[in-house]
């Protein structure tokens, strides 16, 4: 397996940290290092689900809505689904008269009031919880 | 699977019945309604409210406080004891009426609402305007009139508050779109209904998105 990419330039690690100028930047530098960094890994280490301050929320995009290059948040439980609604507007740049859902169970719009924890509690899987989010042109 | 993307008439109903019956396990109040010389139906709900925004007299209570609070914690009084809260407080009870009906012509369900003071007195559009929650304020104050009209309830004949279906389909599609993707059946009204209402102060329970995973 290893024959195949000789070919391409043998730069060891070290030496593309050099920086010559114009240097590729690996997807690992490029991608700004998300605040949960720590939640990608496998969460062995952390106590027991229920203890843990903050909530591990998967962000995916339906339909044509942008999707956001970080799609794995950690979230405070008393984050209510309106705060994490002003971010992800804020996050993808939406403009004022867009209006962004967002969804448990791929179609359950929780009220704007509804916290991240409660949220976590009913659907939540995997110590994670999935939410999706679809921005639309909803009324007017 | 074209044909999904057509709401029709009988669908709505059947979507409806399945609603009611997980409204009556959780006591959540909605019923099915039909009027009595045509087949027509709709599905409703009455609501009582302590209106956001009037327990002022309380110190310390902000009004982001008061607009904030979830639906479920609102009290739900019983009749009697109206006089009570009003003297103590000076906040007045609200009667909302909450009916969902189906638009021939657009196809989709309508959210058709009113809400009156215990004594009869029927809020404006003005004042159901205040009590919209914060973060549809600045999208709708954009259009305010296009969004919200009062319009005569089909069935009924009297004059109710309508939440516009004209986007309804726009951004119906891609929910359930994206949920046929994952093999999930939805219930449309329930799905639909989770969106609109809490524009206008109608709150689901939660517990109506696990029926949905449940019927997978």
């Amino acid at each position: 397996m290893a024959e195949e990419p000789e070919s391409a330039l043998q730069l060891p690690p070290s030496t593309a940290a050099d920086g010559e100028g114009p240097t590729e930047v690996s997807p690992e530098t490029a991608t700004p290092e998300p605040p949960s960094s720590a939640a990608v890994s496998p969460g062995t280490e952390e106590p027991a689900g229920d203890t843990k301050k903050k909530i591990d929320v998967l962000l995916k995009a339906v339909g044509d809505t942008p999707i956001m290059k970080t799609k794995k948040w950690a979230v405070e439980r008393t984050r209510t689904i309106q705060g994490l609604i002003d971010f992800i507007k804020k996050f993808l740049k939406l403009v004022a008269s867009e209006q962004l859902f967002i969804y448990v169970n791929q179609s359950f719009a929780p009220s704007p009031d509804q916290e991240v924890g409660t949220l976590y509690e009913c659907f939540g899987s995997d110590g994670k919880l999935v939410l999706h989010y679809c921005k639309s042109q909803a009324w007017g | 699977m074209e044909e999904d993307e057509f709401f029709g008439e009988k669908a709505f109903q059947r979507f409806c019945v399945e609603f009611i019956k997980h409204s009556r396990q959780i006591g959540d109040g909605w019923e099915w309604r039909t009027s009595k010389d045509c087949s027509e139906g709709y599905m409703c709900k009455t609501h009582f409210q302590i209106k956001p925004g009037t327990v002022v007299s309380h110190p310390g209570t902000s009004a982001h406080v008061q607009t904030c609070l979830p639906m479920e914690e609102a009290l739900e009084l019983p009749l009697d004891d109206f006089e009570v809260t009003e003297t103590t407080t000076g906040s007045e009870v609200i009667k909302y009426e909450y009916h969902v009906l189906y638009s021939c012509s657009y196809q989709v369900p309508v959210l058709y609402f009113r809400a009156s003071f215990l004594d009869g007195r029927p809020l404006t559009l003005k004042d159901i305007w205040e009590g919209i929650h914060e973060c549809y304020k600045t999208r709708l104050l954009q259009e305010p009139w296009d969004t919200i009209t009062q319009q005569e309830h089909p069935i009924l004949g009297q004059p109710f508050f309508v939440l516009h279906p004209c986007k309804t389909n726009e951004f119906m599609t891609p929910v359930l779109k994206n949920s046929r993707k994952f093999n999930r059946s939805v219930n449309y009204i329930t799905s639909w209904l989770s969106i609109v209402g809490p524009v206008v102060g109608l709150n689901l329970p939660l517990s109506y998105a696990r029926t949905a995973s449940q019927d997978e």
